[in-house]
């Protein structure tokens, strides 16, 4: 068969296989593993809704007729998780707005403009990218207690911001290289400041890039553990996987499976909506390569 | 240039500044409260001499190997599987990812429950199975601890891997394949030749993730087993060192000889990473 052939039969070819029993094999395959990835989460939430005495049996002890809110009940009233969820969302919301801020504009500056020391700049952004928060936690403990920054949200913004910083600037360089030139110098000719191009001009472009800045920034803060476990002291300051922490271990040798299970949900909920209702940028920027640790 | 300050500013405050700081500290018998005394390379003498550090390094390093090859191998085939955009890929591949977006410290605290001996659904699955007929206390023994933890990792990062590759695997030009089909090449032919080769960098990449993820290893080990010593990492060493023991001191030294073997590993990151970012 000739070349042309090939390229012209492929159409048809390829229309066939899609329903043929390759089709199905992938179909069956790609179901199971779906299933694999689903059901244990989808577990932990129908748990969450079983009476009390259920909560902390196997699956075969599962009763879908009986379902309650008793467990989120008793975590918000005994368990004060409010304050905790409250905390969480600040500091998850709070390294968010702060990492699209400074990622933009270090990313605008990085992307459209050469200056002196810029080589220097973008050196050390790549440091900081190597240097896990893990292995300046001592230091950055004393340095934070320092400043009156432990047991506080705002210091914890401020270093999750830091840690963040490496993948969103790389994303808003990225995202600022691919806005034409001519687009900013017609923005300057027509008299517009550095931040009234930024808001009005280039804001419909660098959208995608800012929203996937933002959801890495939340999703980490929101789940991060051990900087919160650190740095947070007191129970009112507490972001919920710490809280979720102190439930399993703070009852000497029984767990509140009540408690821990809805409170797993609560700390679940917000990522699954979030990445859902933005996955298009968030997997469009994790999927171009731009994670770099 | 008072665009990149901000930026500059917070790697300044809490990265570069608490690196310089973490050697002098790392000099010291800096306790939690109370004054510190400078003992020179005293802590580093004894880091090199103490069994619990190095039954720590060893095991970071077991867990390390254990999970790195099952992660990819899941993940490349994840990508496999959804490469050629069939009907419905886009769904599987979102809920391929769904774990890794729930984040390790929530899963970790979903198998605290489910790996109980009598309620969790672990056992009680695997007993259905006919996998395992007596009940199990996961967390306790090393062995099944370890077991346990690392088909959890798997199951948590898998995704990850499979995003990257997919993001590899949508730069290689459609013609390659199809030239390859011209020639009759076969399927394991072209994987060899054409997908691998040109793979290579997102292989590199999604290889050092996971690598330098296993290797800073807290949240599955700390919530999952926290009591079990054998399976204590360096992360988990560090902080129960620095903030159990109040040995600040102590536990920068170590920290530091962390920054060594991430710096490692991150050089070969940079060096593979380094032409697609033109610097």
């Amino acid at each position: 068969m000739s070349a042309a052939g090939a390229t012209a039969a492929r159409p048809v070819a390829r229309h066939r296989r899609a329903r043929g029993p390759a089709f199905w094999a992938y179909l069956f395959v790609a179901t199971a593993l779906a299933l694999v990835f689903v059901v244990p989460l989808a577990w932990a939430v129908a748990r969450s809704f079983q009476p009390s005495t259920l909560a902390s049996q196997h699956p075969q002890g599962a009763d879908f007729t009986h379902l309650t809110i008793a467990n989120y009940r008793a975590v918000f009233a005994q368990e004060h998780i409010t304050r905790n969820v409250i905390n969480s969302l600040i500091a998850a919301i709070g390294t968010a707005v702060l990492s699209m801020v400074v990622c933009t504009m270090a990313g605008y500056g990085l992307a459209k403009f050469r200056f002196r020391g810029s080589g220097i700049v973008f050196a050390s952004i790549l440091l900081a990218l190597m240097i896990p928060f893990q292995a300046v936690l001592t230091p950055l403990f004393i340095e934070l207690n320092y400043l009156h920054l432990t047991n506080s949200l705002l210091g914890l913004v401020l270093v999750y911001t830091t840690f963040s910083l490496p993948f969103g600037v790389f994303v808003m360089r990225n995202t600022f290289q691919q806005v034409p030139a001519e687009l900013i110098e017609s923005a300057e000719v027509d008299g517009a400041g550095v931040v009234n191009t930024l808001l009005r001009v280039l804001r419909p472009l660098i959208l995608p890039g800012l929203a996937t800045t933002a959801i890495y920034a939340f999703l980490y803060s929101w789940t991060e553990f051990l900087q919160a476990l650190t740095f947070l002291e007191t129970d009112g300051k507490l972001t919920l996987p710490v809280k979720l922490f102190d439930i399993e271990t703070s009852t000497y040798g029984t767990i509140n499976y009540g408690y821990l299970s809805s409170g797993i949900v609560i700390a679940m909920v917000p990522c699954i909506v979030l990445y859902l209702s933005l996955q298009r940028y968030y997997v469009q920027g994790l999927m171009s390569g731009a994670v770099k640790g | 240039m008072v665009l990149v300050s901000p930026a500059c500013a917070l790697i300044a405050a809490f990265v570069l500044f608490p690196l310089a700081f973490a050697v002098y500290i790392s000099l010291t018998d800096w306790p939690l409260i109370g004054p510190y005394h400078y003992i020179g390379l005293a802590n580093y003498r004894e880091l090199f001499s103490d069994p619990q550090f190095r039954h720590a390094v060893v095991f970071t390093f077991t867990y390390t190997a254990i999970v790195t090859a099952p992660i990819f191998l899941v993940g490349y085939g994840l990508a496999l599987l959804l490469r050629s955009n069939r009907p419905g890929a886009k769904i599987f591949r979102t809920i391929y990812f769904l774990p890794f977006v729930v984040g390790l410290t929530t899963i970790s605290f979903m198998f605290v429950i489910e790996l109980q001996p009598n309620s969790g659904s672990v056992d009680w699955l695997l007993s259905r199975l006919h996998l395992a007929s007596s009940t199990q206390a996961w967390t306790v023994t090393h062995d099944s601890a370890l077991l346990a933890i690392s088909v959890i990792v798997v199951w948590f990062a898998s995704g990850l891997t499979m995003l990257i590759l997919t993001g590899g695997m949508q730069g290689i030009p459609r013609e390659l394949y199809e030239a390859a089909d011209v020639d009759g090449a076969s399927w394991l032919k072209k994987e060899l030749r054409i997908t691998l080769p040109l793979l290579r960098r997102s292989i590199a990449l999604s290889l050092i993730i996971s690598v330098i993820g296993s290797f800073l290893a807290f949240n599955q080990f700390f919530i999952l087993a926290q009591n079990n010593v054998s399976l204590e990492t360096v992360v988990e060493w560090i902080y129960q060192t620095g903030f159990s023991s109040y040995r600040l001191g102590y536990a920068t030294a170590m920290a530091l000889f962390l920054v060594v073997i991430i710096g490692i590993v991150s050089m070969g990151q940079f060096l593979v990473l380094r032409d697609e970012t033109e610097l």
